[in-house]
């Protein structure tokens, strides 16, 4: 099935998004953000009670519209697979890598109260002076330790 | 309002994966700086957006919960800090909260992992007293509780 394009080109994709914000704000009142969805999912599963449900809904939501993605594109079929990084490292290590830096990454998030959607895409469209501090510092990070990574394995990755 | 948000989030997840920022090289290659695609989309996101909240704001737009909150905060040590540690996780993995759902999603297991591993981070962020690190909060205003 291919209903959808292999990937649908970022002049669509980013005007919906923006788009999106726009709507949760206008009728909820709401600050679209995934690091705090993530944080009462955990809650309403593990404590069974969520401070703000509408949030466990929005997880439940991501999951669903990403889910449909698969769907239309003929799948979703389980997969191993894990781009460049997937073909150098086995699965044994990458595991264990991965994990860590969902960690490092769900802990910097939480802390800094925000991730690329809820800094990135939200607050920067709130224009909020924390998220437009918070992005430009993990967009340097991430960009300066690709390119470390990058030099480090040299070229490879 | 559950519903709405409900809505929201499949919009975003779909758009997510349809854009494929569930594709390790997709992010990869955007952190190399080898294509603009991603940073053109969050720009243009950003772009649609900023306007019309700021008409809304200064028009004093009334949602369903009250008049329009953009939940601007000031900045405080612990978004930088926390933002370099994000960002050096999101540079290992290459992908971020959203993508790693999607990934999962769409059947990746590798993104289950980084899914346990950002429910864990959460998890631990939030066990740890916040006392023990109130030397690096030092600057936080008070109240600045900021949720994204």
């Amino acid at each position: 099935m291919d209903i959808l394009p292999y990937r649908v080109a970022w002049y669509i994709v980013g005007p919906l998004m923006g788009l999106t914000v726009v709507a949760l704000f206008a009728i909820a009142n709401k600050p679209l953000g995934a690091t705090t969805a993530y944080a009462e999912t955990l809650s309403a599963v593990v404590k069974h009670k969520a401070r703000e449900t509408w949030r466990v809904w929005m997880f439940l939501g991501m999951v669903i519209g990403a889910f449909a993605v698969g769907v239309l594109r003929g799948g979703p079929s389980l997969t191993l697979d894990y781009g460049l990084l997937g073909t150098l490292l086995p699965v044994a290590l990458i595991i264990p890598l991965l994990f860590g830096a969902g960690v490092v990454m769900g802990f910097g998030a939480r802390w800094s109260g925000g991730c690329t959607s809820g800094h990135g895409i939200r607050g920067m469209s709130a224009l909020s002076p924390a998220s437009i501090a918070a992005t430009m510092t993990f967009m340097a990070v991430a960009v300066a330790l690709t390119f470390a990574l990058h030099l480090v394995t040299g070229g490879e990755l | 309002m559950n519903r709405v948000s409900l809505l929201a989030g499949v919009v975003f997840g779909f758009l997510v994966a349809a854009a494929r920022l569930n594709d390790y090289d997709v992010i990869h290659d955007m952190l190399l700086l080898r294509e603009p695609d991603v940073f053109l989309m969050m720009g243009s996101a950003i772009g649609t957006a900023a306007p019309i909240l700021w008409y809304l704001r200064t028009h004093h737009w009334k949602t369903m919960e009250g008049e329009i909150d953009l939940r601007r905060q000031p900045v405080s040590r612990r978004n930088v800090a926390g933002a370099a540690i994000f960002g050096a996780g999101w540079a290992v993995a290459g992908t971020c909260p959203v993508p790693a759902l999607a990934m999962s999603a769409g059947g990746s297991v590798l993104g289950v992992f980084v899914m346990g591993g950002l429910f864990s981070g959460i998890a631990l962020r939030d066990a740890l007293d916040t006392r023990s690190l109130r030397p690096l909060l030092r600057r936080t205003p008070p109240g600045a509780t900021a949720k994204a």
